[in-house]
């Protein structure tokens, strides 16, 4: 019932004991179950499952209530526990304390320190790439990334064999600073109740799970520096794991991200409409700048079609063409810009542009402009625009330069 | 150092609270009311921590703890006067990795004196192993304390809290130049003796600056699990559109009790505030305007969160959940606060709970440490 559907659209990375029996929901008043109900919608209209099961094993289904709640890849806590809390009693499972603060190293982007950074990359085959893109792919820490992000973590996961068993990969209550990827073997999950791992033979305290090849665990070390939730064995002799640790994760999407913040504002600063803006103005509408790809031969704008966006061309090349002539009237390359007049006006495209190679543009649309900024027209009036002989609807609808 | 600081335009009246607030330079022993230029202490008055005398724990943290002091030398009116003295251990800030945090605060903090809802800090001075933050002592004690207390607000007290802070966001984010402070939560809002808030706790506070004439984002995530935006958990890079996110989570935990994302595992807090929407519980019922103000600031996309969007703070103010304040005389502390604190005197600290004295254990700051970081402290 209604506590299957609460369970991570994120698939078996989120929760490796998925598919046990603690999902039968543990009753509750009406009107909990009517916000269960409420969260049911929610959920259909959110995100599809994902990946497909990874093969996890739940031995002991005891409920483990994750003492630090460290490591988000063990996650036996029962559905009702994942619901919004109780609207009439108090949320009994909620800590009331108060709450710490938690804080990563302070990065700063490569441009801002001088100091040279590339990303490490540690070579693998197409099979072991696949896989790991699978184990990836479902985790909400990396579900947002692009295509080169991806590329660059796959290509800083390092091997790490484990080759005997009862190896402590992690431990209970210790600093995470590695988020790990199971490629061989298989890892039994210890969790004691005290929050660390205590001594004598018992001191891992009880199993709560097993974690098998193609599964992960310690994500939260991906984000900052928190103890342990549990403790990590190999089961096996001869296993696998491929690690990443937090500096390299945080610094690759930093540096990507800072890297194409930096283009889009040097891009919009091309753009004439747009030449009044602030840099302060160009940041926000870089923030709001979404990446689109289309393959070779796409049309990325359609003649005659009430413009509603405008695009920067961030890779690749485009055409513009008029009246389905097969004669380009333009040829956009890396940098360039076209459809900007959408902002302005809701006069219908005088052109097509489609793409010659694959391309990668950025977009915004007229709307969230006005968003952010309030209407274009506000924008134009502080411009030199407004004494431009010519004026802005003369333009060429497509290229404004 | 930064001995001046702007003053932020409309000067508060701070005739009211007078009384309670410290005296910018103790040394001389003159107020300084209104002369915030001078309020950082000249090199040649360090100050040592045998200046003053602790009188109790207010509060710990990770690296920190904050105390009530009182001045241990000069005349008996002098050694009236309280204040909180914030306590950071080097050898615990290094190995955090919060050297830049720390100086960061330092230089925020000097940077904003003077802004009626900040907390002020007078002077900062440091020994071998130790950096010391000197403010001004707020006795009400933490919002987060009364909250909890009463479970949850009533909306018009939601509303008082929220409008102050709106204030105290507005001048950060824009009248201070992008200031991020980047912890918003009940823990971090103390009550003064009258009832208004006082923003303490600038360890994550950060001016976005400029480079090139380019505003910049910034990436290290910090902040609470419950309050974390979604760019913080993504590291997409964020701005001060994170103040406005946690306003949002603030305004519910205010009116239910609880905040909306929470989980005892911080990684499924991180996938709601991603992936779900804010749910409202039947009961308390939340209003419309409150529930409408929620969801606008709690909005993953950029574009569309309000206080990000154009208009920044006056479209926060105008927004129906604020229908009715009065922005100047809140300014000017004139609207009567919804809870009076019980001070009874100064130096009162019974709104405070009480916690376990420094036990005098702690990780020795080694000569290898001083040589190698102390240069980064110098400011102190």
């Amino acid at each position: 019932m209604s506590g299957t559907t609460f369970t991570s659209p994120f698939a078996a990375n989120s929760n490796p004991f998925g598919n046990d029996g603690a999902r039968s929901e543990s009753g509750g008043t009406p009107s909990a179950e009517l916000l269960n109900v409420i969260e049911e919608d929610e959920n259909d209209t959110i995100t599809s499952p994902t990946t497909p099961s990874f093969g996890f094993s739940n031995p002991s289904n005891s409920g483990f209530h994750g003492p630090f709640g460290g490591d988000g890849t063990f996650d036996p806590l029962p559905p009702a526990m994942r619901t919004p809390p109780n609207p009439d009693s108090y949320p009994a499972q909620y800590n009331f304390g108060r709450r710490t603060s938690v804080s990563a190293e302070s990065l700063k982007p490569v441009a801002d320190n001088n100091d040279n950074w590339t990303p490490p990359s540690y070579p693998k085959t197409q099979e072991q790439l696949g896989r790991l893109k699978k184990a990836i792919e479902g985790n909400f820490l990396f579900s947002h990334l692009d295509d080169e992000q991806n590329a660059q973590i796959l290509g800083a996961l390092q091997e790490k064999p484990i080759p005997a068993k009862d190896i402590k990969v992690i431990t209970q209550g210790d600093a995470g600073d590695y988020f790990y990827i199971v490629e061989k073997g298989s890892f039994d999950v210890y969790v004691n109740p005290s929050g660390a791992l205590q001594a004598g033979p018992e001191g891992m305290g009880n199993r709560v799970g097993t974690i098998q090849a193609g599964g992960s665990f310690g994500e939260l070390a991906l984000m900052y520096n928190a103890p342990r939730a549990a403790t990590v064995v190999s089961a096996d002799s001869g296993c696998t794991l491929w690690a990443l640790d937090r500096v390299t994760f945080r610094r690759i999407l930093m540096e990507s991200t800072f890297a194409r913040r930096r283009l889009y504002e040097s891009f919009l600063e091309e753009v004439p409409l747009l030449s009044s803006l602030t840099p302060y103005e160009r940041s926000k509408i870089a923030d709001a700048l979404e990446t689109l790809k289309f393959p070779a031969g796409h049309t990325i704008i359609q003649q005659g079609d009430i413009g509603q966006s405008f695009f920067l061309l961030e890779s690749g090349e485009a055409d513009a063409y008029i009246d389905n002539k097969p004669q380009s009237v333009r040829h956009y390359r890396k940098g360039d810009f076209f459809g900007e007049l959408a902002l302005l006006n809701d006069a219908p495209r005088a052109a097509s542009v489609v793409s010659t190679t694959e391309v990668k543009v950025a977009t915004l649309g007229k709307r969230a402009f006005a968003r952010l900024l309030g209407p274009v027209e506000g924008i134009m009036r502080r411009t030199k625009y407004v004494g431009v002989k010519s004026g802005v609807e003369d333009m060429d609808p497509l290229h404004a330069s | 150092m930064a001995a001046t600081v702007a003053k932020p335009g409309p000067v508060p009246d701070v005739g009211q609270e007078h009384d309670l607030r410290p005296v910018a330079n103790m040394e001389a022993g003159g107020v300084s009311q209104g002369n915030a230029g001078q309020r950082i202490l000249p090199q040649h008055q360090r100050l040592k921590l045998t200046d003053f005398a602790l009188v109790r724990t207010l509060g710990t943290g990770t690296f920190a703890r904050v105390c009530l002091v009182r001045p241990a030398v000069g005349s008996e009116e002098e050694r009236e006067k309280v204040f909180a003295l914030k306590i950071l251990r080097k050898a615990e800030v290094i190995k955090l990795k919060q050297i830049d945090h720390v100086r960061d605060e330092r230089q925020i903090l000097t940077d904003v004196a003077g802004y009626p809802f900040i907390t002020e800090l007078i002077t900062t001075f440091s020994d071998y192993d130790s950096l010391y933050m000197l403010l001004d002592y707020i006795p009400g004690g933490e919002l987060f304390s009364y909250l909890r207390r009463h479970r949850r607000f009533p909306e018009e007290w939601a509303q008082f809290y929220a409008a102050e802070i709106v204030l105290v966001l507005e001048f950060l984010h824009e009248k201070q130049g992008g200031v991020a402070y980047r912890d918003l939560k009940p823990e971090n809002l103390l009550l003064d003796s009258q009832g208004h808030v006082k923003l303490v706790d600038f360890g994550f506070a950060k001016r976005l600056g400029s480079r090139d004439d380019r505003p910049v984002e910034t990436y290290t995530l910090c902040g609470t699990p419950e309050y974390l935006a979604p760019e913080v958990i993504q590291n997409k890079g964020h701005t001060t559109a994170v103040d406005w996110w946690a306003l949002g989570i603030l305004i519910y935990e205010f009116l239910t009790g609880y905040p909306p994302f929470w989980h005892q595992n911080p990684i499924e807090i991180y996938k709601q505030i991603i992936e779900k929407p804010v749910i409202f519980p039947a009961e308390p019922p939340i209003s419309p305007s409150a529930q409408h103000i929620i969801r606008s600031f709690c909005t993953v996309d950029r574009s569309r969160r309000l206080g990000n969007i154009s208009g920044g703070s006056q479209q926060v103010k105008s927004h129906p959940f604020f229908q009715g304040v009065d922005w100047d005389a809140l300014l000017r502390k004139q609207i009567r606060p919804p809870i009076q604190p019980n001070v009874r005197f100064p130096g009162d600290a019974q709104c405070f709970d009480i916690y376990p004295e420094d036990d005098g254990k702690r990780e020795p700051y080694t000569e290898e440490m001083a040589s190698q970081y102390d240069k980064l402290f110098e400011k102190f």
